[in-house]
């Protein structure tokens, strides 16, 4: 369980279930709340380091905690799909231009 | 051997398999999430229902299967059309690009009779005539209007007051129309006046050359006699007379007005809307303040993103009371995010654009002969910054303009497919890059979109007008009826 000290609230997040763009991206959709701290990188965790302002309450930050993890599985979501719908976009993106004349290669 | 006269059972069972289709979510309200597709095809699922989605454990004969395959989520092998039909689409949006630039806003005068708090002009005494654009620099600002491809044209006169500068605005309407003999551009002119200057000769030449006429009205008389201070303080009865001699010479519809919002119309927004009903207007654009110019940019910091929310939620709630009621009235910006939703081809709107609809979209060619991007982007050389400053018709070409690295790099820079927090947000397909609101907050042109007021604006009021035409069946029907 995660507490307030000194103004952080430090925890690991396990990048066997979260992978590390998704942990990035929470921290900066949340920059507006706290400041992230990404630190200590191993191959199966990420040390997090959550930084508020000094008149900050602890409910309060412990609630922008619970955010960064709700936000976070929104995230490992995205990755998924993104990850699996990329080449599918791809390919999308390539006929939707093929015939637009534009120029390729330098040559027109 | 003996042909089976009919296919198989299982060739009709549901499919055993699916596989996804490019898509982005975002939580609605409660554990309802909105889940849209690169052509702003959308469906509100429960959570629960997304991962199974994701999971692939929905089951083909449930109705968010069916929901999310008819929009374009998912392909199985009964049929993998979608890539076909997701293709066009992408293409069909994405040809606004290609147009290139339709709005040329002239900027005939920076002088005005008016002192209005929130203006974003440096506006310049009446009888200072070096404030006036120069028939050289307005015939080659037509020449360059001209060089745009777009077979939509039109040319929007602004101020200051432009009507003090008419005869440069008789120069440009009667030159473009010469040129357009042989180019043959589909032509459209718009004054934004205060109509205070409004002549018998004005209003002829306005009906013999088809030249519309928009307007600012803030509110019932107080408000808006507060907000615009004019000479002799009768702005409003001076305005409402301006609107029914247009309409009297140019018909009714020909005149539309818009609004401003400051601090004092916020708790009024019901009166602002009644006061355009009073006047015949059928459609209403709730604007908020830009954070341009000295006067506004210290009264943007007035009202907080949510004061406009509750402003533009409220009026919104009268503007459908209004309908159903039995008075046509469409709020504007509603309308263009409802285009932009349930249009094939989006919404043609300059400030929600990827990429931005600067220079592309619309160009600005000012008094001086300077061109910017933008309107916004000349408010803010106003404020010396330079930035959206693409040349000047004097010194450069055509091509130097539209290459320009002022212009080309927030270009490259504002695709929303690109930009961080953008690229995975559901409301993508629905909204835009605005670089000048950035580069005007957070000197950047990308800005971080966890302290942007656009972003929260936008994000706000799309959640809301998805919310209500989910979840309120007569305000769905009112709305769709604005597309």
């Amino acid at each position: 369980m995660p507490v307030l000290r000194d103004g952080r609230v430090e925890f690991v997040v396990d990048l066997r279930v979260y992978r590390l763009a998704a942990v990035q991206k929470t921290a900066y959709r949340l920059a507006a709340r706290c400041t992230a701290v990404l630190g200590d990188v191993t191959e199966s965790s990420v040390s997090v380091n959550l930084t508020f302002p000094k008149a900050t309450t602890e409910a309060h930050a412990l609630e922008v905690a619970r955010l960064f993890f709700q936000e976070l599985l929104d995230q490992e979501l995205r990755e998924q799909i993104a990850a699996e719908t990329a080449p599918l976009r791809n390919l999308i993106l390539a006929y939707a231009y093929s015939r637009t004349g534009l120029p390729s290669d330098g040559r027109k | 051997m003996i042909r089976a006269p009919f296919r198989p059972l299982e060739d009709f069972a549901p499919p055993r398999e699916y596989r996804l289709l490019p898509l982005r979510f975002e939580r609605l309200y409660g554990e309802e999430y909105l889940v849209t597709n690169d052509v702003g095809e959308y469906v509100v699922i429960e959570r629960g229902e997304l991962e199974k989605f994701v999971a692939r454990r929905l089951e083909p004969d449930s109705d968010t299967y069916r929901a999310l395959k008819a929009r374009h989520f998912l392909f199985d092998n009964a049929s993998d059309v979608a890539l076909d039909l997701l293709t066009i689409e992408v293409r069909s949006r994405a040809e606004r690009i290609a147009e290139f630039t339709g709005l040329h806003i002239f900027v005939v005068t920076l002088r005005c009779d008016h002192s209005c708090q929130y203006c974003q002009v440096s506006r310049q005494s009446v009888d200072r005539g070096r404030f006036d654009m120069s028939e050289v620099h307005a015939d080659k600002a037509v020449e360059f209007a001209f060089r745009s491809p777009n077979l939509n044209i039109k040319i929007e006169f602004q101020g200051g007051e432009p009507l003090l500068s008419f005869a440069i605005i008789r120069r440009v309407v009667e030159r473009a129309r010469e040129i357009n003999e042989a180019a043959k551009r589909n032509l459209r002119f718009v004054i934004a006046s205060t109509l205070h200057h409004l002549t018998e000769e004005i209003l002829s030449f306005c009906k013999e050359h088809g030249v519309d006429l928009s307007t600012s009205i803030d509110g019932p008389t107080d408000l808006h006699d507060a907000q615009r201070r004019s000479p002799g303080g009768e702005s409003h009865h001076r305005t409402v007379e301006g609107i029914a001699r247009a309409r009297r010479v140019l018909g009714h519809d020909r005149v539309a007005a818009l609004m401003t919002t400051m601090p004092a119309s916020l708790p009024r927004v019901e009166e602002i809307i009644d006061e355009f009903v009073k006047l015949g207007f059928h459609s209403i654009f709730l604007r908020g303040l830009s954070p341009y110019g000295f006067a506004a940019r210290s009264l943007v910091h007035r009202y907080g993103v949510e004061d406009w929310l509750d402003f533009y939620r409220r009026g919104l709630a009268h503007v459908l009371r209004v309908n159903a009621a039995g008075y046509v009235l469409r709020e504007d910006y509603t309308t263009i995010l409802l285009q932009k939703i349930f249009s094939p081809l989006g919404a043609s709107y300059v400030d929600l654009q990827s990429p931005a609809g600067i220079g592309i979209g619309g160009i600005v060619y000012n008094y001086d002969g300077a061109v910017y991007a933008s309107d916004e982007g000349r408010m803010l050389a106003e404020m010396g910054d330079d930035s959206f400053r693409l040349g000047h018709v004097d010194t450069s070409t055509y091509e130097d303009i539209v290459t320009s690295g002022a212009l080309v790099a927030p270009l490259g820079d504002t695709i929303l497919e690109c930009m961080p927090m953008c690229n995975d947000c559901a409301f993508l397909p629905y909204c835009g890059s605005d670089p000048v609101f950035h580069r005007a907050t957070q000197e950047d042109t990308i800005g971080h979109k966890a302290f942007s007021a656009f972003c929260s604006k936008q994000m706000g009021m799309l959640r809301h007008l998805i919310t209500l035409l989910e979840t309120d069946p007569a305000a769905r029907q009112i709305l769709l009826g604005w597309v």
